[in-house]
């Protein structure tokens, strides 16, 4: 423990939910100091139960641990009341472990999982005693580096991190590790250590790339100040994902967290190609565990955690191969150890349904579909490979089988949507309605609830509406309007969320390196804690552009042309800008793409030979295996 | 048959309250692979029990859980099994079989003591030397915090044994569901007898030292013995 560990203790005891600030969690791993030669500090930039909810954590922490040459402690964002007192009482922002300050860490990670948790990065450095400008770090202060699924558009944070990894994580934070304990061992500068981070296959590191922009404020060009470093940064991937790390161990919460169950991570990537999803596009290619793997992992966990719950984690965990023999074989080994398992709500099929009814593991709770949107022109037009006629066989199926309770997510503000489509959504769920009461009375559970919810769309980087512009807040107000009016169905209930979060994601998501300096902007006014509800201050963040004489809605609102040079351009994700305009075309005709099971659709990733079991090619093998 | 353990809830964890502490429990029996009996019913809990609830901020030094077990298991396997399984920080000292006729906890809780530490050690010179006043005196009145709001009611009778030296009080108070005496209400009283205004917040760390029951003699005597 450190100096001021007196001072903590103290102030533990004035905070709310001190045990965020706490640890000595089951299972948590705490490693010497000294014996270590590599300290990294993993941050997650939002409060503990967010944070601890989160998989990749896990994963990477156990990772960094496993090496005897290097530790990772854990750090998270500060609830208000702790960063009020920490500034009291001066003293920064500490490591759960060993409650060291993050500027006494080689290397301070962060992993960047949506746009609003960005402003946190800023103060979680800032209380770490750190530079928030990466140009402002000195010899003394540790290489900070971020990842996660926000990363594929670095420029926005450009600004605040020294290098980013784009994509899989598992290899290339040890590579990365390496060279910073390079630095330290072999007494490298900063900026030799950067250099050798920007030859890292997927690395970025922003300070040796120049953007300039054209008059109209979009990009003119990006490029490498110099020759020896890379025009594109190619994303990393997992070739090997059965056997890939995954940890046996979870740290355990004491506390309510959001997810405080096993999660097991039975597939990454999704082929199903819906056009508006971001994930959907950036986890290619589809790349499944075997079933041994994930009864093994499950076995491994229950026996560490504790745990009462396992969920089944990927996009889509419906299509997972042998999805009903997974089940099975985990209720079969669980039952004795009393462990439920949370079944994805779909493609529940009918032998399963019956095993779940007789070991009465399945609480019915509510089940949740996603349409997204309300007709089938619609659907087709963001490629939903959903009918009405799927969605009401199965609402049927589960009002059948004992549910009452159904949830049903749409978006608004989709491209080319009509007062037409937000009809639709009330039309379905009338039809939901109608299912419900054509059960027999005797057969059906009581307290019919329909929640319908709509949030609004973001169109996001490395999507074929990459290109497209978000509707405006008056016009989502509108349709939010609209769909309140004829959402007014009795048993429906109709979730909506003000559209200024929305809009600024989409601000920060398609965002180029000038979106940083509205950032800091609105961090120094007093921005923090986005994410939640009662601490976002959407006027100080309209304040922030306008001091800084950027208009919002050029992100946002804008239409963008194919030939434009867009901000991220130069990350190579798998998927080409070729196919995502194809996506696009064929999105403005409401034509439909196969799902990549039917045959491959030339997304790109296809170039990276044993990547993908449904490009066309496979079979061959891969000679580079994307690590170093 | 059910095992009874004594184990201790450290400083580092002593702001979980007892609600997490008690899934802690829970979920260390569940990776202990100890065979531990299930209540009936549609929800099966773990049949175990505590003596007493321990504040959210308190540290204890033998806290005592009440294990109902499917199967014979000896307290060495219990507690060599339930140490692995538990985190350094809630570790289990030791442990007995007891009878399944044997009564409940909670039921033959009578006392509790204390080791309660003053942070400030110019409070603690202040505090200790209002001990000898403070016990001679008729009553000690001092403010409960209850469902209906604050009662004022004499602590007097629930002290049965109070000392200080340098910055720690040691306390021996009431603790059953009909009386309680919690170290802040013996706090509030010294503070009232030192003249230590009652808006001065005075830095204590609470560590409950032992749970107590009563023997045939009316001795009070450590829980787990009887």
């Amino acid at each position: 423990m450190t100096d001021y560990n007196d001072r903590i203790e103290e102030m533990l005891e004035k905070v709310q939910k001190a045990p965020r600030y706490t640890g000595g969690e089951m299972n948590a791993q705490v490693k010497s100091w000294e014996e270590a030669p590599l300290h990294f500090a993993f941050c997650f930039p939002d409060t503990y139960e967010i944070g601890m909810s989160h998989l990749g954590m896990k994963i990477l922490t156990g990772i960094i641990n496993d090496q005897d040459w290097s530790l990772a402690e854990r750090c998270f964002m500060p609830w208000i009341d702790m960063m009020e007192l920490m500034k009291e009482n001066q003293v920064p922002l500490f490591s759960l472990e060993s409650r060291r300050p993050l500027k006494e860490f080689d290397v301070v990670g962060f992993t960047l999982m949506y746009e609003m948790s960005y402003s946190n990065v800023l103060a979680m450095l800032e209380m770490g005693g750190i530079p928030i400008m990466r140009d402002e770090r000195g010899e003394e202060d540790p290489i900070v580096v971020a990842g996660g699924g926000c990363a594929s558009n670095p420029e926005p944070m450009s600004p605040f991190i020294d290098a980013f990894m784009i994509g899989a994580g598992e290899e290339v934070i040890l590579e990365v590790n390496r060279v910073i304990l390079d630095r330290k061992t072999q007494g490298l500068s900063r900026e030799e250590c950067l250099k050798r981070l920007a030859h890292l296959h997927g690395v970025y590191v922003p300070a040796f790339y120049r953007a300039e922009y054209n008059e109209d404020g979009t990009l003119k060009s990006f490029e490498p100040v110099s020759p020896e470093f890379p025009a594109r940064i190619e994303k990393r991937y997992v070739y090997d994902f059965d056997h890939t790390y995954f940890p046996t161990k979870f740290p355990v919460p004491y506390t309510d967290v959001v997810f405080d169950r096993i999660t097991l991570e039975i597939m990454r990537g999704c082929t199903r190609g819906c056009r508006f999803c971001q994930a959907g596009m950036l986890y290619r290619p589809v790349r499944e565990r075997s079933l041994e793997t994930l009864v093994k992992q499950a076995e491994d966990l229950v026996a560490s955690t504790g745990y009462e719950e396992i969920s089944l984690s990927s996009l889509s965990s419906g299509d997972y191969s042998c999805l009903p023999e997974l089940i099975r074989e985990l209720m079969r080994r669980m039952k004795d150890k009393r462990v439920s398992i949370s079944l994805p709500s779909l493609r529940i099929d009918s032998v399963l349904k019956e095993s779940l009814e007789e070991t009465q593991q399945v609480k019915k709770s509510s089940l949740t579909f996603a349409p997204e949107a309300g007709t089938q022109r619609l659907r087709d037009v963001i490629n939903k490979g959903v009918t009405e006629e799927d969605l009401i066989e199965k609402v049927r199926d589960a009002f059948e089988g004992g549910w009452s309770s159904v949830k049903l997510y749409f978006m608004d503000g989709l491209p080319t949507e009509t007062e037409a489509d937000l009809d639709g959504i009330a039309d379905l769920a009338r039809k939901v309605v109608a299912e419900y009461f054509h059960v027999p009375k005797e057969k059906r559970a009581k307290g019919l609830r329909v929640t319908v919810s709509a949030s609004t769309f973001v169109p996001k980087p490395f999507t074929p509406f990459q290109w497209a512009a978000q509707d405006t807040i008056p016009v989502i107000n509108q349709k939010q309007e609209h769909l309140r009016e004829v959402l007014k169905i009795k048993g429906v209930n109709f979730n909506w969320h003000a559209p200024n979060l929305s809009f600024l994601e989409a601000c920060f998501s398609r965002g180029d390196r000038r979106m940083g300096e509205v950032l800091k902007r609105a961090y120094e006014r007093g921005c923090k804690l986005d994410g939640w509800n009662d601490q976002f201050k959407f006027d100080e963040w309209m304040q922030a552009f306008a001091d800084c004489e950027i208009d919002p809605a050029f992100y946002a609102n804008r239409e963008r042309k194919k030939d434009e040079l867009l901000p991220w351009d130069f990350i190579d994700c798998g998927i080409t800008k070729e196919f995502l305009w194809r996506e696009k075309e064929k999105s403005d005709r409401a034509e439909v793409t196969r799902d990549c099971r039917q045959g491959c659709n030339g997304c790109g990733i296809q170039r990276y030979k044993g990547l993908c079991s449904y490009a066309e090619g496979k079979g061959k093998q891969h000679a580079d295996t994307g690590s170093i | 048959m059910r095992i009874q353990a004594v184990f201790e809830k450290n400083e580092r964890v002593r702001h979980i309250g007892h609600l997490d502490i008690q899934r802690a429990v829970q979920r260390g029996l569940r990776r202990s692979g100890l065979p531990v009996g299930y209540s009936n019913g549609f929800n099966p809990h773990i049949l175990v029990s505590f003596a007493s609830a321990l504040s959210t901020g308190a540290c204890g030094q033998r806290e005592i859980m009440d294990v109902t077990m499917a199967e014979e298991v000896s307290t060495e396997e219990f507690l060599l099994k339930m140490n692995q399984a538990m985190p350094p920080e809630m570790q289990l000292l030791e442990a007995r079989q007891v009878d399944d006729r044997h009564p409940a906890l909670t039921a033959l809780l009578k006392a509790a003591s204390y080791d309660l530490l003053i942070r400030d050690p110019e409070l603690s010179r202040r505090l200790v030397p209002a001990i000898g006043p403070m016990m001679e005196q008729q009553t000690i009145m001092t403010l409960r915090k209850s469902k209906s709001g604050l009662k004022e009611c004499d602590i007097k009778p629930m002290i049965y044994a109070l000392q200080g030296k340098d910055q720690h009080l040691y306390a021996t108070m009431a603790l059953t569901e009909r009386e309680t005496c919690k170290p802040g209400m013996l706090l509030d009283a010294l503070k009232k007898t030192a003249g230590i205004p009652e808006e001065e917040n005075v830095r204590m760390l609470v560590v409950r030292t032992r749970l107590l029951g009563e023997d045939g003699e009316g001795r009070l005597v450590p829980l787990e013995k009887l």
